[in-house]
Protein backbone atom coordinates (compact mmCIF):
# COMPACT_ATOMS: atom_id res chain seq x y z
CA UNK A 1 0.00 0.00 0.00
CA UNK A 2 1.50 3.35 -0.98
CA UNK A 3 0.78 6.86 0.20
CA UNK A 4 -0.43 7.66 -3.30
CA UNK A 5 -3.09 4.95 -3.26
CA UNK A 6 -4.27 6.19 0.16
CA UNK A 7 -4.43 9.77 -1.13
CA UNK A 8 -6.34 8.58 -4.16
CA UNK A 9 -8.80 6.67 -1.96
CA UNK A 10 -9.34 9.76 0.24
CA UNK A 11 -9.91 11.94 -2.83
CA UNK A 12 -12.38 9.33 -4.12
CA UNK A 13 -14.16 9.31 -0.75
CA UNK A 14 -14.60 13.10 -0.73
CA UNK A 15 -15.69 13.09 -4.38
CA UNK A 16 -18.30 10.41 -3.61
CA UNK A 17 -19.75 12.44 -0.72
CA UNK A 18 -19.84 15.57 -2.87
CA UNK A 19 -21.48 13.68 -5.75
CA UNK A 20 -24.19 12.29 -3.45
CA UNK A 21 -24.80 15.78 -2.07
CA UNK A 22 -25.37 17.10 -5.59
CA UNK A 23 -27.49 14.07 -6.55
CA UNK A 24 -29.81 14.69 -3.58
CA UNK A 25 -29.97 18.41 -4.44
CA UNK A 26 -30.85 17.54 -8.04
CA UNK A 27 -33.67 15.25 -6.87
CA UNK A 28 -34.92 18.18 -4.82
CA UNK A 29 -35.13 20.22 -8.01
CA UNK A 30 -36.87 17.48 -10.04
CA UNK A 31 -39.53 16.80 -7.39
CA UNK A 32 -40.02 20.46 -6.57
CA UNK A 33 -40.60 21.21 -10.24
CA UNK A 34 -43.13 18.38 -10.39
CA UNK A 35 -44.85 19.74 -7.24
CA UNK A 36 -45.98 22.90 -9.04
CA UNK A 37 -48.20 20.90 -11.44
CA UNK A 38 -50.61 19.28 -8.91
CA UNK A 39 -50.39 22.29 -6.56
CA UNK A 40 -51.62 24.66 -9.26
CA UNK A 41 -54.21 22.14 -10.53
CA UNK A 42 -55.71 22.01 -7.03
CA UNK A 43 -56.89 25.63 -7.39
CA UNK A 44 -59.01 24.53 -10.37
CA UNK A 45 -60.93 21.91 -8.39
CA UNK A 46 -63.98 22.34 -6.13
CA UNK A 47 -64.25 23.75 -3.52
CA UNK A 48 -61.35 26.06 -4.45
CA UNK A 49 -62.37 26.88 -8.04
CA UNK A 50 -65.71 28.37 -6.95
CA UNK A 51 -64.18 30.82 -4.47
CA UNK A 52 -64.57 34.42 -5.60
CA UNK A 53 -61.10 35.90 -6.28
CA UNK A 54 -62.21 39.04 -4.42
CA UNK A 55 -63.25 37.13 -1.32
CA UNK A 56 -59.96 37.65 0.43
CA UNK A 57 -60.71 35.98 3.77
CA UNK A 58 -62.20 32.86 2.22
CA UNK A 59 -59.32 32.50 -0.23
CA UNK A 60 -56.76 32.76 2.56
CA UNK A 61 -58.71 30.24 4.63
CA UNK A 62 -58.80 27.89 1.64
CA UNK A 63 -55.03 28.27 1.30
CA UNK A 64 -54.61 27.40 4.98
CA UNK A 65 -56.85 24.33 4.66
CA UNK A 66 -55.03 22.99 1.60
CA UNK A 67 -51.62 23.59 3.20
CA UNK A 68 -52.74 21.68 6.31
CA UNK A 69 -54.08 18.67 4.39
CA UNK A 70 -50.91 18.78 2.28
CA UNK A 71 -48.73 18.69 5.43
CA UNK A 72 -50.61 15.68 6.81
CA UNK A 73 -50.22 13.82 3.51
CA UNK A 74 -46.49 14.67 3.43
CA UNK A 75 -46.19 13.26 6.96
CA UNK A 76 -47.74 9.95 5.81
CA UNK A 77 -45.21 9.63 2.98
CA UNK A 78 -42.36 10.43 5.38
CA UNK A 79 -43.61 7.78 7.81
CA UNK A 80 -43.38 5.20 5.02
CA UNK A 81 -39.85 6.40 4.14
CA UNK A 82 -38.50 6.29 7.69
CA UNK A 83 -40.27 3.02 8.47
CA UNK A 84 -38.57 1.47 5.44
CA UNK A 85 -35.17 2.78 6.55
CA UNK A 86 -35.74 1.70 10.19
CA UNK A 87 -35.52 5.26 11.51
CA UNK A 88 -38.89 5.61 13.23
CA UNK A 89 -37.45 5.06 16.72
CA UNK A 90 -34.79 7.66 16.05
CA UNK A 91 -37.60 10.04 15.12
CA UNK A 92 -39.15 9.57 18.57
CA UNK A 93 -35.77 9.96 20.27
CA UNK A 94 -35.16 13.24 18.41
CA UNK A 95 -38.66 14.69 18.89
CA UNK A 96 -38.52 14.36 22.69
CA UNK A 97 -35.35 16.46 22.95
CA UNK A 98 -37.35 19.60 22.28
CA UNK A 99 -35.58 22.13 24.45
CA UNK A 100 -32.14 21.58 22.97
CA UNK A 101 -32.65 20.05 19.54
CA UNK A 102 -36.09 19.62 18.01
CA UNK A 103 -37.11 23.21 18.80
CA UNK A 104 -35.01 24.17 15.78
CA UNK A 105 -37.17 21.91 13.61
CA UNK A 106 -40.23 23.59 15.12
CA UNK A 107 -38.83 26.97 14.05
CA UNK A 108 -37.89 25.56 10.62
CA UNK A 109 -41.47 24.31 10.23
CA UNK A 110 -42.83 27.80 10.96
CA UNK A 111 -40.51 29.26 8.30
CA UNK A 112 -41.17 26.51 5.74
CA UNK A 113 -44.87 25.86 6.36
CA UNK A 114 -47.06 28.78 7.47
CA UNK A 115 -44.54 31.17 5.85
CA UNK A 116 -43.09 29.55 2.68
CA UNK A 117 -45.61 26.91 1.51
CA UNK A 118 -48.57 29.08 2.52
CA UNK A 119 -46.87 32.07 0.87
CA UNK A 120 -46.29 30.08 -2.30
CA UNK A 121 -49.95 28.96 -2.45
CA UNK A 122 -50.91 32.64 -1.91
CA UNK A 123 -48.63 33.73 -4.76
CA UNK A 124 -50.10 31.01 -7.03
CA UNK A 125 -53.67 31.87 -6.09
CA UNK A 126 -53.50 35.69 -6.12
CA UNK A 127 -50.98 36.33 -8.94
CA UNK A 128 -50.06 33.09 -10.72
CA UNK A 129 -47.72 30.08 -10.72
CA UNK A 130 -45.00 31.86 -12.74
CA UNK A 131 -44.78 34.66 -10.22
CA UNK A 132 -44.72 32.12 -7.36
CA UNK A 133 -41.81 30.30 -8.99
CA UNK A 134 -39.81 33.49 -9.72
CA UNK A 135 -39.97 34.88 -6.19
CA UNK A 136 -38.90 31.55 -4.72
CA UNK A 137 -35.78 31.63 -6.92
CA UNK A 138 -34.13 34.01 -4.47
CA UNK A 139 -34.35 31.74 -1.44
CA UNK A 140 -30.79 30.30 -1.78
CA UNK A 141 -29.31 33.78 -1.36
CA UNK A 142 -31.21 34.21 1.90
CA UNK A 143 -30.27 30.70 3.09
CA UNK A 144 -26.58 31.11 2.20
CA UNK A 145 -26.32 34.54 3.86
CA UNK A 146 -27.96 33.33 7.10
CA UNK A 147 -25.80 30.16 7.17
CA UNK A 148 -22.70 32.27 6.54
CA UNK A 149 -23.46 34.85 9.24
CA UNK A 150 -24.89 32.46 11.82
CA UNK A 151 -22.60 29.43 11.78
CA UNK A 152 -19.91 30.44 9.30
CA UNK A 153 -20.78 28.03 6.50
CA UNK A 154 -18.03 28.22 3.89
CA UNK A 155 -19.16 29.56 0.52
CA UNK A 156 -16.31 29.62 -1.99
CA UNK A 157 -16.16 32.18 -4.80
CA UNK A 158 -16.87 29.38 -7.28
CA UNK A 159 -19.98 28.31 -5.35
CA UNK A 160 -21.21 31.92 -5.17
CA UNK A 161 -20.68 32.41 -8.93
CA UNK A 162 -22.51 29.15 -9.68
CA UNK A 163 -25.39 30.23 -7.44
CA UNK A 164 -25.64 33.61 -9.21
CA UNK A 165 -25.66 31.95 -12.68
CA UNK A 166 -28.41 29.51 -11.62
CA UNK A 167 -30.58 32.34 -10.29
CA UNK A 168 -29.98 34.28 -13.51
CA UNK A 169 -31.03 31.20 -15.52
CA UNK A 170 -34.24 30.98 -13.50
CA UNK A 171 -34.94 34.65 -14.16
CA UNK A 172 -34.46 34.12 -17.91
CA UNK A 173 -36.88 31.16 -17.87
CA UNK A 174 -39.62 32.91 -15.92
CA UNK A 175 -38.86 36.61 -16.43
CA UNK A 176 -40.78 37.22 -19.70
CA UNK A 177 -43.81 35.20 -18.57
CA UNK A 178 -44.19 37.14 -15.38
CA UNK A 179 -45.33 40.29 -17.20
CA UNK A 180 -48.51 38.55 -18.30
CA UNK A 181 -49.35 37.67 -14.73
CA UNK A 182 -48.36 41.06 -13.29
CA UNK A 183 -50.54 42.81 -15.85
CA UNK A 184 -53.68 41.03 -14.68
CA UNK A 185 -56.01 43.48 -12.93
CA UNK A 186 -56.57 42.03 -9.52
CA UNK A 187 -57.07 44.31 -6.55
CA UNK A 188 -55.81 41.60 -4.20
CA UNK A 189 -52.62 40.91 -6.18
CA UNK A 190 -50.58 42.54 -3.41
CA UNK A 191 -51.35 39.48 -1.29
CA UNK A 192 -49.74 37.31 -3.97
CA UNK A 193 -46.65 39.55 -3.98
CA UNK A 194 -46.51 39.33 -0.19
CA UNK A 195 -46.86 35.55 -0.47
CA UNK A 196 -43.95 35.47 -2.93
CA UNK A 197 -41.73 37.37 -0.50
CA UNK A 198 -42.85 35.04 2.31
CA UNK A 199 -41.90 31.98 0.26
CA UNK A 200 -38.38 33.28 -0.53
CA UNK A 201 -37.64 34.34 3.04
CA UNK A 202 -39.37 31.28 4.50
CA UNK A 203 -37.55 28.61 2.48
CA UNK A 204 -34.18 30.38 2.76
CA UNK A 205 -34.51 30.68 6.53
CA UNK A 206 -35.85 27.16 6.90
CA UNK A 207 -32.73 25.63 5.35
CA UNK A 208 -30.40 27.58 7.61
CA UNK A 209 -32.42 26.89 10.78
CA UNK A 210 -32.90 23.18 10.06
CA UNK A 211 -29.19 22.73 9.30
CA UNK A 212 -28.54 24.02 12.82
CA UNK A 213 -30.30 20.98 14.29
CA UNK A 214 -29.15 18.60 11.58
CA UNK A 215 -25.50 18.79 12.62
CA UNK A 216 -26.43 16.60 15.63
CA UNK A 217 -29.39 14.69 14.15
CA UNK A 218 -30.32 12.60 11.13
CA UNK A 219 -31.70 14.54 8.12
CA UNK A 220 -34.47 11.98 7.36
CA UNK A 221 -35.60 12.13 10.96
CA UNK A 222 -35.24 15.90 10.96
CA UNK A 223 -37.65 16.39 8.08
CA UNK A 224 -40.25 14.23 9.80
CA UNK A 225 -39.85 16.30 12.99
CA UNK A 226 -40.25 19.45 10.92
CA UNK A 227 -43.55 18.28 9.37
CA UNK A 228 -44.83 17.02 12.76
CA UNK A 229 -44.44 20.54 14.12
CA UNK A 230 -46.01 22.08 11.04
CA UNK A 231 -49.13 19.92 11.46
CA UNK A 232 -49.25 20.88 15.15
CA UNK A 233 -49.07 24.59 14.37
CA UNK A 234 -51.88 24.39 11.81
CA UNK A 235 -54.05 22.10 13.98
CA UNK A 236 -53.67 23.83 17.32
CA UNK A 237 -53.22 27.49 16.47
CA UNK A 238 -53.96 28.63 12.93
CA UNK A 239 -57.01 26.66 11.78
CA UNK A 240 -58.89 26.84 15.12
CA UNK A 241 -58.20 30.61 15.18
CA UNK A 242 -59.65 30.96 11.67
CA UNK A 243 -62.69 28.81 12.55
CA UNK A 244 -63.56 30.17 15.98
CA UNK A 245 -62.33 33.78 16.04
CA UNK A 246 -62.96 34.84 12.43
CA UNK A 247 -65.79 32.34 11.90
CA UNK A 248 -64.45 31.05 8.59
CA UNK A 249 -65.86 27.77 7.12
CA UNK A 250 -62.75 25.70 7.84
CA UNK A 251 -64.74 22.51 8.52
CA UNK A 252 -66.83 22.91 5.39
CA UNK A 253 -63.77 23.46 3.17
CA UNK A 254 -62.11 20.48 4.79
CA UNK A 255 -65.08 18.17 4.21
CA UNK A 256 -65.62 19.38 0.63
CA UNK A 257 -61.92 18.84 -0.17
CA UNK A 258 -61.96 15.34 1.32
CA UNK A 259 -65.12 14.49 -0.63
CA UNK A 260 -63.62 15.58 -3.95
CA UNK A 261 -61.52 12.70 -5.24
CA UNK A 262 -59.74 14.83 -7.85
CA UNK A 263 -58.78 17.47 -5.26
CA UNK A 264 -57.47 14.71 -2.98
CA UNK A 265 -55.57 13.14 -5.87
CA UNK A 266 -53.81 16.46 -6.59
CA UNK A 267 -53.01 16.88 -2.90
CA UNK A 268 -51.61 13.34 -2.63
CA UNK A 269 -49.50 13.82 -5.77
CA UNK A 270 -48.23 17.18 -4.50
CA UNK A 271 -47.49 15.66 -1.09
CA UNK A 272 -45.59 12.69 -2.58
CA UNK A 273 -43.43 15.13 -4.57
CA UNK A 274 -42.89 17.40 -1.60
CA UNK A 275 -42.15 14.63 0.92
CA UNK A 276 -39.30 13.17 -1.10
CA UNK A 277 -38.24 16.59 -2.39
CA UNK A 278 -37.79 17.69 1.22
CA UNK A 279 -36.01 14.46 2.17
CA UNK A 280 -33.52 15.04 -0.64
CA UNK A 281 -33.27 18.73 0.32
CA UNK A 282 -32.30 17.99 3.94
CA UNK A 283 -29.93 15.18 2.92
CA UNK A 284 -28.07 17.51 0.55
CA UNK A 285 -27.56 20.12 3.30
CA UNK A 286 -25.54 17.77 5.46
CA UNK A 287 -23.27 16.76 2.56
CA UNK A 288 -22.73 19.96 0.55
CA UNK A 289 -24.13 22.69 2.82
CA UNK A 290 -27.21 24.90 2.80
CA UNK A 291 -25.97 27.38 0.16
CA UNK A 292 -25.02 24.76 -2.45
CA UNK A 293 -28.00 22.51 -1.70
CA UNK A 294 -30.47 25.35 -2.09
CA UNK A 295 -28.78 26.69 -5.23
CA UNK A 296 -28.91 23.32 -7.04
CA UNK A 297 -32.43 22.90 -5.70
CA UNK A 298 -33.20 26.10 -7.59
CA UNK A 299 -33.05 24.11 -10.82
CA UNK A 300 -36.69 23.36 -10.00
CA UNK A 301 -37.45 26.28 -12.32
CA UNK A 302 -36.26 24.23 -15.30
CA UNK A 303 -38.12 21.11 -14.20
CA UNK A 304 -41.34 23.00 -13.42
CA UNK A 305 -41.44 24.33 -17.01
CA UNK A 306 -40.51 20.91 -18.40
CA UNK A 307 -43.27 19.16 -16.42
CA UNK A 308 -45.86 21.75 -17.44
CA UNK A 309 -44.79 21.23 -21.09
CA UNK A 310 -45.19 17.47 -20.69
CA UNK A 311 -48.67 17.72 -19.14
CA UNK A 312 -50.03 20.46 -21.40
CA UNK A 313 -48.23 19.25 -24.55
CA UNK A 314 -47.13 22.81 -25.23
CA UNK A 315 -43.51 23.49 -26.06
CA UNK A 316 -41.81 26.05 -23.79
CA UNK A 317 -40.77 29.36 -25.44
CA UNK A 318 -37.29 29.83 -26.96
CA UNK A 319 -35.89 31.69 -23.95
CA UNK A 320 -36.41 28.51 -21.92
CA UNK A 321 -33.39 27.02 -23.73
CA UNK A 322 -31.25 30.04 -22.82
CA UNK A 323 -32.34 29.78 -19.17
CA UNK A 324 -31.72 26.03 -19.23
CA UNK A 325 -28.21 26.61 -20.61
CA UNK A 326 -27.44 29.13 -17.86
CA UNK A 327 -28.69 26.89 -15.06
CA UNK A 328 -26.72 23.92 -16.39
CA UNK A 329 -23.55 26.08 -16.63
CA UNK A 330 -24.17 27.34 -13.07
CA UNK A 331 -24.56 23.78 -11.80
CA UNK A 332 -21.33 22.69 -13.47
CA UNK A 333 -19.46 25.67 -12.02
CA UNK A 334 -20.57 24.51 -8.56
CA UNK A 335 -19.98 20.83 -9.22
CA UNK A 336 -16.44 21.46 -10.42
CA UNK A 337 -15.56 22.93 -7.05
CA UNK A 338 -12.82 20.75 -5.43
CA UNK A 339 -14.44 17.93 -3.42
CA UNK A 340 -12.24 18.83 -0.43
CA UNK A 341 -14.14 22.12 -0.06
CA UNK A 342 -17.33 20.22 0.80
CA UNK A 343 -15.48 17.79 3.10
CA UNK A 344 -15.66 20.45 5.82
CA UNK A 345 -18.56 22.84 5.38
CA UNK A 346 -17.92 25.27 8.21
CA UNK A 347 -15.07 27.51 9.24
CA UNK A 348 -14.93 25.70 12.59
CA UNK A 349 -12.74 28.14 14.52
CA UNK A 350 -14.94 31.03 13.47
CA UNK A 351 -18.08 29.02 14.24
CA UNK A 352 -16.81 28.30 17.77
CA UNK A 353 -16.60 31.97 18.55
CA UNK A 354 -20.02 32.65 17.05
CA UNK A 355 -22.12 30.04 18.90
CA UNK B 1 -35.29 6.33 26.23
CA UNK B 2 -32.06 5.90 24.31
CA UNK B 3 -30.32 8.88 22.78
CA UNK B 4 -30.69 9.38 19.01
CA UNK B 5 -28.03 7.69 16.89
CA UNK B 6 -25.99 10.71 15.83
CA UNK B 7 -25.95 11.88 19.44
CA UNK B 8 -24.76 8.43 20.52
CA UNK B 9 -21.88 8.53 18.01
CA UNK B 10 -20.79 11.93 19.32
CA UNK B 11 -20.96 10.82 22.96
CA UNK B 12 -19.12 7.56 22.25
CA UNK B 13 -16.40 9.46 20.43
CA UNK B 14 -16.08 12.08 23.15
CA UNK B 15 -15.33 9.36 25.72
CA UNK B 16 -12.19 8.27 23.89
CA UNK B 17 -9.34 10.34 22.53
CA UNK B 18 -9.79 9.03 18.99
CA UNK B 19 -11.77 6.15 17.46
CA UNK B 20 -11.82 4.40 14.10
CA UNK B 21 -15.08 4.55 12.16
CA UNK B 22 -15.41 0.74 12.09
CA UNK B 23 -15.23 0.57 15.91
CA UNK B 24 -17.79 3.36 16.31
CA UNK B 25 -20.14 1.69 13.86
CA UNK B 26 -19.84 -1.63 15.76
CA UNK B 27 -20.62 0.18 19.04
CA UNK B 28 -23.72 1.80 17.53
CA UNK B 29 -24.80 -1.50 15.97
CA UNK B 30 -24.64 -3.19 19.36
CA UNK B 31 -26.44 -0.31 21.10
CA UNK B 32 -29.34 -0.20 18.64
CA UNK B 33 -29.36 -3.84 17.43
CA UNK B 34 -28.74 -2.69 13.85
CA UNK B 35 -28.13 -5.18 11.08
CA UNK B 36 -28.17 -4.94 7.30
CA UNK B 37 -26.20 -2.82 4.89
CA UNK B 38 -28.69 0.08 4.85
CA UNK B 39 -28.42 0.65 8.59
CA UNK B 40 -24.64 0.17 8.64
CA UNK B 41 -24.04 2.50 5.69
CA UNK B 42 -26.31 5.02 7.42
CA UNK B 43 -23.92 5.08 10.39
CA UNK B 44 -20.91 5.73 8.14
CA UNK B 45 -22.88 8.52 6.43
CA UNK B 46 -23.69 9.98 9.86
CA UNK B 47 -19.95 10.10 10.66
CA UNK B 48 -19.30 11.83 7.33
CA UNK B 49 -22.02 14.38 8.11
CA UNK B 50 -20.58 15.04 11.59
CA UNK B 51 -17.14 15.58 10.00
CA UNK B 52 -18.52 17.86 7.28
CA UNK B 53 -20.29 19.95 9.92
CA UNK B 54 -16.98 20.26 11.80
CA UNK B 55 -18.17 18.53 14.99
CA UNK B 56 -15.62 15.75 14.58
CA UNK B 57 -12.27 15.80 12.83
CA UNK B 58 -10.40 13.14 10.91
CA UNK B 59 -7.12 12.44 12.71
CA UNK B 60 -5.82 9.41 10.77
CA UNK B 61 -6.75 7.37 7.77
CA UNK B 62 -5.90 3.92 6.42
CA UNK B 63 -6.69 1.88 3.38
CA UNK B 64 -8.74 -1.29 3.84
CA UNK B 65 -8.04 -3.73 1.03
CA UNK B 66 -11.08 -5.83 0.05
CA UNK B 67 -11.45 -8.91 -2.10
CA UNK B 68 -13.02 -8.28 -5.53
CA UNK B 69 -14.03 -4.70 -4.72
CA UNK B 70 -12.19 -1.39 -4.62
CA UNK B 71 -10.14 -0.63 -1.49
CA UNK B 72 -12.00 1.47 1.07
CA UNK B 73 -10.58 4.29 3.15
CA UNK B 74 -11.18 4.12 6.89
CA UNK B 75 -10.96 7.20 9.12
CA UNK B 76 -10.02 7.73 12.74
CA UNK B 77 -12.09 10.53 14.30
CA UNK B 78 -11.86 12.81 17.32
CA UNK B 79 -14.37 15.36 18.65
CA UNK B 80 -13.38 18.94 17.77
CA UNK B 81 -13.64 21.85 20.19
CA UNK B 82 -16.63 23.04 18.15
CA UNK B 83 -18.16 19.57 18.54
CA UNK B 84 -17.74 19.76 22.32
CA UNK B 85 -19.38 23.19 22.31
CA UNK B 86 -22.33 21.81 20.29
CA UNK B 87 -22.57 18.82 22.67
CA UNK B 88 -22.84 21.21 25.61
CA UNK B 89 -25.44 23.34 23.82
CA UNK B 90 -27.54 20.31 22.94
CA UNK B 91 -26.95 18.59 26.29
CA UNK B 92 -25.39 15.52 24.77
CA UNK B 93 -23.39 13.79 27.51
CA UNK B 94 -22.62 10.31 28.77
CA UNK B 95 -25.59 10.25 31.20
CA UNK B 96 -27.88 10.17 28.16
CA UNK B 97 -26.59 6.78 27.04
CA UNK B 98 -28.85 4.36 28.90
CA UNK B 99 -29.30 0.97 27.33
CA UNK B 100 -32.78 -0.38 27.80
Amino acid sequence: MTTTSLELAIARHYAKNQRWGFIWALWTAVLWGAWYVPSTALWFEPPYVSIDPNDLALRLTATAVMTWIHAIAVMLFLLVWNMTLGKLRDYGRTMVRFQRISKWYALASLCGGPMAIFGSYMAMGFVGPVFAAVTSLFYPVIGAVIARLWYKEKISTRAAIGMAIIIMGGMVIYGPGIFGELGVTNTNAWLGYLGGIFSAIGWGTEGAVAARAMDVTDPDVGIQCRFSFEILFWSIFILPALAFYIDMPVGQLLIETMQNNRAMLWIMLAAACHAYCYTSFYRSFSLIGVGRGEAIGNLYGVFAVAFVAIFTLQLPPWYFLLGLLLTVIGSFVMFREPAESTAELRSVNAAESST
Amino acid sequence: MKIHQKGFLLIALSQTKDSWDDDLVKLAQAEYNLTGSVAINGLYVALNELAAAGLIVRTQEKLIERVAVQARVSFCYGVSEFGRTRMLETRLHADNVISN
